[in-house]
């Protein structure tokens, strides 16, 4: 199998302001979000990313999406450095996140359009791509509709569609299904199951434990920033099923408090 | 292929242009407010001029001679005759308004007046009180004392200036002179304030507001190198407030005559003459205006980028104001521009300079050229600065 993406060792701290040294009863001004993490997905699977609130998820796919850079380590999408050459990364990457917004004032149409041009995608190709996935999505009937009057989902669907508009080799998706009701939560992972199929890889950040067992080929749970078991789903859950094994690893790791 | 600034320029004109409100407030309303309030401004300024030319002065003398009796008979001075004790209070009613002018003669005027150019003559005082504070008694009191100087003219002519009004221009300056010394001291400050202020009403909602709303980060995950980005921006922002200055210039120019009339009508004829410029001069403002408001917008590109919010950004962005204000106040003392070099070397001064150059046509070609590059040179700075902005997470990404 082709490897996709390597993480080698990234590592990523921030600072902390006064108030929230405070608020974590901590002398220390560094906050290390990700502490060398180091992991590898395949072509055509969906590697999880599982772990809990401010376990360090959001951190390294931004690092992976260039959107910041890691302090130290890199992180190689078939073979592009993100840090050295982000802009040659960004063609090959599609991104979703529920902090990047879609300006409201913009239709679907509009809004898929104008990023298929940022990417530079032929006029042809980018009308047949949008065709598709607009009919896919049921997008075509408020294609002419400002995002700001879309519902809910439907706005989510946009993002997603038009996070893909360049056809990307690899997708990343932070909480895909967060806040969905549940007819378009599937919708969403039906599409990265189709994704898959295609050949493409994909990135999931989740502390849904049953979206990871789904979908997921491959897991690593992350707890402070640290890679504490990474292996395929099966493996991991041979034994126990993995909400139990996730506790199990978070009890050693915390000695028994929540 | 497809280029990435003309990409973020289109949909930076997009945005602007398909938002009708958006539009409206930013190109219609500001020249539109402008050209009211000018108008008003000026009707109401020379309505006040002419309430106090036509109305009857409530005048009230001591001692009236015959020959003064005659000269107010055909006038809007409504004489009431008092006598030496009545002063005291009638300088009481000046303050209440319910007079507009005391005049006290001396009881022997007339006959002092007849003895004129006997030797040991005393000269007799006259005393003309008014109350400054009463716009009515102030009119009063320089229409009296205009009257007395050709009264006493009249008397002791020794020689006159300037007789034959009519028929002698004796004001040798043109229409376009004028025009040009008028226009030199108002319009670089008037221009620039409205051109920063039509700047201030776009960037940072374009450049805070997209990062607070998180749809800048949407851009910054394509290809396109963020310098192509900071260009396509500045490159639209500057269009949108470029519409924006030219409707407040247009408002400015419309409403000349109504707030210049009186100016105008009192100043001996002095008329205001749009052939004064050449196309050359024109081309010259077009030069400066351009490369002045790209000099803007990417300052206040810069600050709204570093900016967490848009209202942060608005903040940031009035000590800049303040700048340019002192620098177009300049104007207002100085009807000539400066002939150094060096005063075209700083941004914004020299901005205010050649525009005064240009209105008051005495600006050289190097001049505006010096301007217009040392604008852009700072500009590509600028735009260097936001690029590397546009990189940092911690300007980006911070919260």
């Amino acid at each position: 199998m082709k490897e996709v993406l390597k993480v080698e060792g990234l590592t990523k701290s921030f600072k902390l302001s006064k108030k929230q040294q405070k608020l974590e009863n901590t002398d220390t001004k560094i906050k290390t979000a990700v502490k060398g993490l180091s992991f590898s997905a395949f072509e055509g699977e969906i590697f999880g990313l599982l772990g809990p609130n401010g376990a360090g998820k959001t951190t390294t796919l931004r690092m992976l999406a260039t959107l910041i850079k890691p302090d130290s380590g890199d992180a190689f999408i078939n073979g592009t450095s993100v840090v050295k050459e982000p802009e040659k990364v960004r063609e090959k990457m599609g991104f979703l996140t529920s902090e990047l917004k879609l300006e409201e004032f913009f239709t679907p149409n509009f809004l898929y359009d104008f990023f298929s041009d940022m990417h530079k995608i032929p006029d042809d190709v980018r009308e047949k791509r949008k065709e598709e996935l607009f009919k896919k999505f049921g997008i075509d009937k408020f294609a002419e509709v400002k995002t700001a009057n879309l519902s809910t989902g439907m706005k989510q669907k946009t993002s997603l569609v038009v996070s893909v508009a360049h056809d990307p080799d690899i997708i990343i998706f932070d909480e895909p299904t967060n806040g969905l009701d549940v007819i378009t939560a599937k919708v969403v992972t039906d599409f990265l199951l189709e994704l898959k199929a295609q050949g493409k890889t994909i990135i999931v950040s989740t502390h849904i434990f049953s979206l990871v067992e789904k979908i997921c080929d491959r897991a690593g749970i992350i707890i402070d920033g640290e890679m504490i078991l990474c292996d395929r789903i099966d493996s991991l859950t041979k034994e126990k099923n993995l909400e139990d094994l996730f506790f199990e690893l978070y009890f050693q790791r915390k000695g028994g408090d929540i | 292929m497809k280029n990435g600034t003309l990409v973020v320029f289109k949909k930076e004109m997009a945005r602007f242009l398909g938002d009708k409100r958006l539009f409206f407030t930013t190109v219609i309303l500001p020249g539109l407010m402008i050209f009211i309030m000018y108008s008003i401004m000026g009707q109401s300024m020379s309505s006040l001029v002419k309430d106090s030319v036509e109305k009857q002065y409530n005048t009230y003398i001591v001692n009236m001679p015959a020959v003064v009796s005659r000269l107010l008979e055909e006038s809007n001075f409504d004489v009431t005759e008092i006598a030496e004790n009545e002063i005291d209070g009638t300088k009481d009613k000046l303050k209440s308004k319910d007079a507009d002018l005391l005049v006290v003669f001396p009881a022997d005027f007339e006959k002092n007046i007849a003895s004129f150019g006997q030797e040991g003559r005393e000269i007799p005082y006259v005393e003309v009180y008014y109350y400054s504070s009463n716009m009515v008694s102030s009119a009063a009191y320089s229409r009296i004392t205009a009257l007395f100087d050709e009264m006493e003219q009249g008397i002791s002519n020794v020689f006159d200036v300037n007789p034959d009004t009519e028929n002698t221009m004796y004001d040798v300056a043109t229409d376009e002179d004028t025009t040009g010394t008028l226009f030199a001291s108002i319009l670089p400050m008037v221009l620039l304030m409205l051109i920063y202020s039509s700047c201030m009403a776009i960037a940072p909602e374009s450049i805070a507001g997209e990062k607070e709303r998180g749809t800048f980060a949407a851009m910054l995950l394509t290809p396109v190198p963020r310098g192509q980005i900071a260009l396509g921006k500045v490159l639209a922002l500057s269009a949108m407030a470029l519409l924006g200055g030219i409707s407040s210039c247009v408002g400015t120019i419309l409403s000349m005559p109504s707030l210049m009339g009186d100016v105008m009508e009192s100043g001996d004829g002095m008329s205001i003459s749009l052939s004064a410029y050449t196309p050359g001069d024109y081309a010259g403002l077009i030069v400066i205006i351009l490369s002045t408001v790209i000099l803007f917008i990417t300052i206040i590109s810069v600050l709204s980028a570093y900016a967490k919010t848009v209202k942060e950004a608005s903040t940031l962005v009035l000590p800049v104001m303040l700048l340019v204000m002192f620098a177009g106040l300049s104007s207002i003392y100085s009807s000539e521009a400066k002939t150094e070099i060096y005063w075209y070397l700083v941004p914004i001064l020299n901005s205010v300079q050649s525009l005064i150059g240009i209105f008051a046509r005495s600006t050289g070609t190097v001049n505006i050229a010096v301007t217009a590059g040392v604008n852009i040179v700072v500009s590509a700075i600028g735009m260097l600065i936001l690029r590397q902005m546009f990189n940092s997470e911690k300007i980006m990404f911070a919260r």
